[in-house]
């Protein structure tokens, strides 16, 4: 192949990685709404049980390069939230929740309400700034409701 | 119980593995570019210097030569981390950089057409995505195997 041809290839490979990690950089801090919004069962997580306003249920891997960074910023927004706790489930050995939850990735954090219903949902490392946002919109939620 | 991940290896700084990565695909790259001119002798034996490398990230990370070097020189020289990391994830991603290059390396040799320059680009894209945004592409394949009922399921919690 001539070298031209071949810097060309490069020069597509490149962009279109470039493209791809933009577009995971944008996703990861991007809610998602459309989600089945079931009720989640604290007992079958291996928990005791969840916040009274909200849970920030995160899920996990020891693959899992940036989970403890979001681990970090999620219980110190707990601390912070009287009544919001967070739950970190390791999905190293429980293909069982990951299917059911249908996690693809990890992080993925789910954002529950007081009834332990799923609102929002995470895929990557969000921000602090998004998941305040989440807990806010909750909270008016609730006070409307 | 859910498990916190605190019970973990010493930590190392997350820029280390980044650093590495940033070497390695500019590696990739110089050999995707040797294959595609049909400089096809001298992108198998990078290949498998790039696929001993990967070797030996899996075996001893901590002496391998990237991180040795990002220890010896870049580390003096920038501020202390804000966080560490956990030393796994990046270790199992150099395994699955070791099997795709090692695969790439196989299939040349038993005669697939672009074996390499496949085996290179998509190494390539995963080593570029991890030293540029951070994102570990080889971390998120525990998941997929584990999906696919390949790993994680040997002390599954009762």
């Amino acid at each position: 192949m001539k070298i031209i041809a071949a810097l060309v290839l490069i020069a597509i490979l490149l962009a279109v990685t470039i493209g791809v990690g933009l577009y995971l950089r944008w996703r990861q801090s991007r809610p998602q709404r459309h989600i089945p919004h079931e009720v989640v069962q604290p007992e079958r997580l291996g928990a005791e049980g969840l916040g009274e306003s909200a849970t920030l249920l995160q899920f996990s891997t020891q693959m899992c390069a940036r989970c403890p960074g979001v681990h970090r910023i999620l219980s110190s927004i707990a601390d912070e939230h009287e009544g919001v706790i967070h739950l970190d489930v390791d999905l190293t050995h429980r293909p069982d929740i990951a299917r059911h939850f249908h996690v693809l990735q990890t992080p993925t954090t789910l954002v529950l309400d007081g009834s332990g219903t799923v609102q929002t949902r995470f895929g990557g490392a969000p921000s602090r700034d998004v998941i305040e946002l989440e807990l806010t919109r909750l909270d008016r939620k609730d006070a409307h409701a | 119980m859910p498990e916190t991940p605190s019970s973990v290896p010493a930590g190392i700084d997350p820029r280390g593995p980044r650093f590495g990565a940033a070497i390695t695909s500019v590696l990739l790259i110089i050999d995707l570019f040797l294959s595609l001119i049909d400089l096809t002798e001298a992108a198998l034996w990078l290949m498998v210097a790039i696929a001993l490398l990967f070797l030996w990230g899996v075996v001893s990370p901590r002496t391998a030569p990237w991180g040795v070097l990002f220890r010896k020189v870049v580390r003096p020289r920038l501020a202390p981390p804000s966080e560490l990391e956990d030393p796994r994830p990046p270790r199992f991603a150099q395994g699955v950089g070791l099997l795709v290059t090692t695969l790439g390396i196989l299939l040349h040799v038993l005669g697939v057409p672009f074996a390499l320059p496949i085996a290179a680009a998509l190494a390539f894209v995963a080593a570029f995505l991890n030293a540029a945004f951070a994102y570990c592409l080889g971390c998120e394949i525990w998941l997929m195997l584990q999906r696919a009922g390949m790993v994680g399921r040997e002390h599954r919690a009762a």
